[in-house]
């Protein structure tokens, strides 16, 4: 029987605001799956056309799949978001690329044919789940010399990053890390972030208050600033807090759909999925893997560096961002690379972080009708790398 | 307090978790004293107050209340008045964002505000104050009318509380008119907020009174016919709403109202029969939840009950078991007929769990299958435990232990019910006395031997609670302390008709205490037989104070000839006095004895098993408050019986 793929497009995402993990940060005592709750129901009532029944997959996404993540995330959120009993869900885990592979497992189901409308996204409450958590790792690691121990230690691996390109110093990790707060600045004041962040009301110590802003932002950040901050991985690193992104939490979720599915449903598509790739790196040089990610999707795109005229990255370490520019010899002052800053400004709650580039690099193609092609991509522990090529689709499409 | 949009989002918190309610004592009065400035100072676009996850407000902190004196009530009434009206007259628009519990003063401070969110899974909306033997006193009164229409006020504020203190859940308050929206919970306060954005400000949302006087009078008549018949004037509170419900339909400003309710809660609240209910409502809210007597012993799991006997006490208990426990149940019946009606009444009460929605057919049937039904004890030897429930004579439950020794484990715990036959005579390890009907009072007498063990009353405590019934712990003694009470209360009756009094004297007599049932309504419920020998019990064991009536004697066996011994009739003042003299007595008599720690399990037990009014504080309250007590016996009965404070 002979059949074809489906095109899967992106129609619309959300997040909530970021805030600081921790006691002192926003969500401290709002629970894990209710920010999910709170983005899927978001989603729902931005796409009124969309009769709930017809959603055939939640996949939601986290690293810690325990305690208020656990219970299989997707179907978890959906019965408490109030969707149908009937619509199933299902939870990823592929660490800070866990909304991204949400988003590819999604679509390789509508791709299938196994599904017309799935909601993707991502959780992760990193106050009420640390890193590194309940995690047993394995003594052969070690014992064997498989991985570097720095491999685990993320910000370990940041600073190999600078070993290994002695030529990216900390003086350009911190000048990207300024640019990075400067745009998310700017961005908070035009319209993108009230597009892709919804507020919340949450409960703290102090009553009920409004989530509505990144609290890792600092608009006022400069060199002098940065220059003398502690350096937390290695005695005389190069790796502060300053020029990465803090522990975070925070949700996201994004609604796919086939083609067919999108026009029957009256849904206004954003963006079509044209390749992804997810690629492989030595464990203790994590922060190397969107290179050979984003040269494999290119290559199943078939479309080279230049057709990409927007690029929505995360932003861990800015050493991360620069090894990349590096690689794909991209000037880390070029306007197409994060526009509306990254992650060293908005934080990065690890699973939820995909759907953010997503949400981001739609609204950054309606601004700039002449871009076709963008990518979104990211670095994941233990060495791999997420890379995924989107086409813009114009209004009325 | 945060600034959102220019909303003010104001959270009502007493910094608990949601295990403990917030509740408005002094201190949450002076905070929104601390923070009316900033709101009335203040352009905002609107307030919305909310309170912390579960919890709106759960009313007064009635804890300040007991002992509390005119002008404390009135000052406390007038304060609420004050701060709640700068609520009311704030300029922007304001919204009562209801997500959880909301009594008394919650609902009030809700009604001072323009309009009021109420989110699906809210489960108690109320105003209980009537209850307790108080009114609404911060505005509830006035301002619930002329939202929701007089005959819901009057339902809400007075018949409500009146009837067990029933409460509406969200759905039911928005049915009523009481909030503007109903809101599902997930997103509430976010969705409460774009309500509040969405109203217009200074739009006249304040409605206009009712003032239809022709039905509010009417509708008033009717509601104070209903109480007369329900608490024959015995409890000042509900009438005083009524009157206060009328006035504010008749025209009163909103001051006007203020100072009517601050007057009329100034009388209640120091007044007899609020303190009695006070009193009342701490045993069985509080004081249970902590309850005196209960071992620390680990119960053992109730894997399988038995219950011996299938007539209708038996079945009833067995359809409560299974519907609580859901374990396997073996009956055991000499008669196969006495069988077959337990399980078809045991079907009935599974199908009406269905029919009410409770679960599916499929668990149903389960349920049925798990019970069994036998003229053999051959599927009583795996039970944890067994409940006998046979025929009220001492050898026929002598038998049956004797019996269930030779059939159960070693360690199963083999209890009896029965209302008023010595547990220990009768060979039992521990004994229950349940009350009719068995699904609807909550009271349970826990008889313990001298020979029940802790593990054994732990498991039996436990049993009791997971039937959610209440346990209140007595000694083997004759008729406990609910039918012994009230059979003595009883004599006192049947003395009055064989001295000539008539059927309706009697009660009237003792109705006018406000009991929830005339002496001779429960006589017919108890069954004539069944009192009479529950009397023959106590007469045996006390003769001077339970003389046998051939009144009673000849009701038993089917006549209803009173037997006049002597015409000498007495005033219904006369009866009610030695009817509480003889209560009063008994009483005295039980403490000193150590059927019960002390006489708050008196009331407890009244209160529960016999419907007793919380105004009347039980009964004991009522003896000390009036100086029966004092006078009968030197000191109070709240200072005898073991347990009782030293006076």
């Amino acid at each position: 029987m002979g059949r074809e793929l489906r095109e899967v497009v992106y129609v619309d995402g959300v997040r909530t605001a970021f805030g600081r993990a921790g006691p002192k940060g926003v969500f401290w005592r709002t629970r894990a799956d209710d920010l999910g709750v709170k983005v899927v129901r978001e989603l729902l009532r931005r796409n009124p056309g969309l009769p709930p029944e017809r959603i055939d997959d939640v996949v939601m996404a986290a690293t810690a799949q325990v305690g208020d993540q656990g219970l299989t995330l997707g179907r978890d959120v959906a019965l408490l978001a109030g969707l149908p009993s009937t619509v199933p869900g299902f939870a990823v885990d592929r660490m800070c690329a866990g909304a991204l592979t949400a988003v590819t497992a999604g679509a390789g189901e509508i791709a299938m044919g196994a599904a017309d409308v799935v909601l993707a996204g991502g959780i992760e409450h990193m106050g009420h789940h640390p890193m590194g958590e309940d995690v047993d790792f394995n003594p052969r690691f070690v014992a064997e010399r498989l991985v570097d121990p720095s491999a685990v230690t993320m910000g370990a691996t940041a600073e190999n990053l600078h070993d290994r390109f002695p030529h990216l110093t900390k003086h350009d990790a911190d000048a990207f890390a300024v640019r990075s707060q400067h745009r998310a600045a700017e961005a908070w004041q035009n319209g993108v972030m009230r597009e892709a962040v919804v507020p919340m009301s949450v409960f703290t110590d102090e009553g009920w208050r409004a989530a509505d802003r990144d609290e890792f932002l600092r608009p006022d950040t400069s060199m002098e600033g940065l220059a003398d901050l502690p350096t937390p991985f290695r005695p005389g690193g190069r790796v502060t807090a300053g020029n990465s992104a803090g522990l975070t939490d925070g949700a996201a979720v994004c609604l796919l759909a086939s083609e067919d599915a999108a026009a029957d449903l009256g849904l206004a598509p954003r963006m079509r999925l044209v390749s992804y790739a997810f690629a492989g790196v030595e464990p203790e040089l994590m922060g190397l893997g969107p290179v050979p990610a984003t040269r494999k999707a290119l290559e199943l795109a078939g479309l080279s560096l230049d057709d990409i005229g927007l690029f929505e990255l995360n932003e861990p370490f800015a050493v991360q961002v620069l090894t990349w520019c590096d690689g794909l010899e991209v000037d880390p002052e070029d306007e197409r690379l994060n526009p509306y800053g990254g992650a060293i400004a908005c934080g990065h709650p690890l699973a939820a972080t995909g759907v953010r580039l997503l949400a981001q690099l739609a609204y950054g193609f309606r601004e700039r009708t002449s871009v076709r092609y963008g990518l979104t991509a990211l670095c994941v522990g233990m060495g791999m790398g997420a890379a995924l090529i989107w086409e813009s689709l114009p209004a009325g499409h | 307090m945060r600034d959102s949009s220019r909303v003010a989002l104001v959270t009502i918190d007493n910094g608990e978790d949601y295990t403990k309610p917030t509740f408005f004592g002094r201190a949450a009065l002076e905070s929104l004293e601390r923070l009316l400035p900033r709101l009335e100072g203040d352009d905002w676009a609107a307030l919305v107050i909310t309170g912390k996850p579960f919890v709106f407000a759960a009313g007064a902190d009635i804890t300040q209340f007991r002992g509390a004196t005119r002008e404390l009530a009135v000052e406390g009434s007038h304060a609420g008045h004050e701060l709640f009206g700068r609520i009311r007259a704030l300029p922007f628009p304001t919204v009562a964002a209801i997500n959880g519990a909301c009594l008394g003063g919650g609902v009030e401070l809700a009604l001072h505000c323009d309009a009021r969110t109420i989110s699906t899974a809210v489960r108690h909306f109320a105003c209980p104050e009537c209850f307790l033997g108080i009114l609404p006193a911060w505005g509830g009164t006035q301002l619930i009318p002329p939202l929701v229409g007089i005959e819901n006020a009057v339902k809400f504020v007075v018949t409500n509380p009146m009837r067990q203190n029933r409460m509406l859940t969200g759905p039911q308050a928005f049915e009523l008119g009481f909030a503007e929206r109903l809101l599902e919970p997930a997103e509430f306060v976010d969705e409460s907020l774009a309500f509040a954005l969405g109203l217009v400000p200074n739009s006249d949302s304040h409605r206009d009174s009712y003032r239809d006087s022709h039905s509010v009078a009417e509708v008033i008549r009717k509601a104070r016919a209903r109480l007369d018949d329900q608490v024959h004037g015995a409890a000042p509170a509900p009438y005083r709403a009524l009157e206060l419900i009328e006035g504010a339909c008749s025209g009163w400003t909103v001051e006007e109202g203020y100072r009517a309710e601050e007057e009329a809660v100034g009388k209640l609240l120091p007044g007899r029969q609020a303190q009695a209910s006070l009193y009342a409502f701490d045993l069985v809210e509080r004081r249970a939840k902590n309850p005196p007597g209960r071992p620390s012993a680990e119960p053992k799991p109730i894997r399988k009950v038995g219950i011996v006997g299938a007539g209708l006490m038996a079945a009833q208990i067995a359809a409560l078991v299974l519907r609580r426990l859901e374990v396997p149940i073996a009956i055991r019946d000499v008669s196969d007929d006495a069988l077959a009606a337990a399980r078809e009444s045991i079907e009935e009460a599974l199908a009406e769990q269905v029919a009410k929605g409770r679960y599916d057919e499929g668990k149903a049937r389960f349920l049925g299958s798990i019970v069994t039904t036998s003229t053999t004890y051959d599927d009583f030897a795996d039970c944890d435990l067994v409940l006998e429930a046979v025929f009220e004579e001492l050898e026929t439950k002598q038998q049956v232990f004797a019996e269930l020794r030779e059939h159960t484990r070693g360690d199963s715990v083999l209890a009896t019910n029965t209302s008023s036959l010595s547990v220990a005579e009768m060979g039992a390890d521990v004994g229950f006395h349940f009350f009719n009907p068995v699904a609807v009072l909550p009271l349970v007498e826990l008889v313990r031997t001298a020979e029940t063990d802790d593990a054994t009353l732990a498991t039996a405590w436990a049993f009791a609670e997971k039937l959610r019934k209440r346990p209140v712990l007595v000694a083997d003694a004759p008729a406990f302390v609910v039918n012994r009470v009230l059979t003595r209360q009883l004599t006192v009756i049947l003395d009055a008709l064989e001295h000539g009094n008539t059927i309706e004297e009697a009660d009237e007599a003792i109705l006018r205490l406000g009991m929830p049932m005339a002496p001779s309504v429960l006589l017919q419920m108890v069954g004539p037989r069944v009192a009479n020998h529950v009397l023959e019990t106590l007469h045996d064991a006390y003769p001077d104070r339970y003389p046998l009536f051939q009144t009673l004697a000849d009701y038993a066996e089917g006549g209803d000839e009173i037997v006049v011994q002597e015409h000498a009739p007495r005033t219904q003042d006369e009866i009610l006095e030695s009817a509480l003299e003889a209560v009063a007595d008994e009483i005295r008599h039980l403490l000193e004895e150590g059927v019960v720690a002390e006489a708050a399990d008196v009331d407890t037990a009244l209160i529960l098993g016999a419907g007793w009014p919380f105004w009347l504080g039980g009964i004991t309250k009522f003896l000390d408050q009036t100086g029966r007590s004092e006078r009968m016996f030197g000191r109070e009965l709240a200072d005898i019986g073991p347990a009782a404070k030293t006076a």
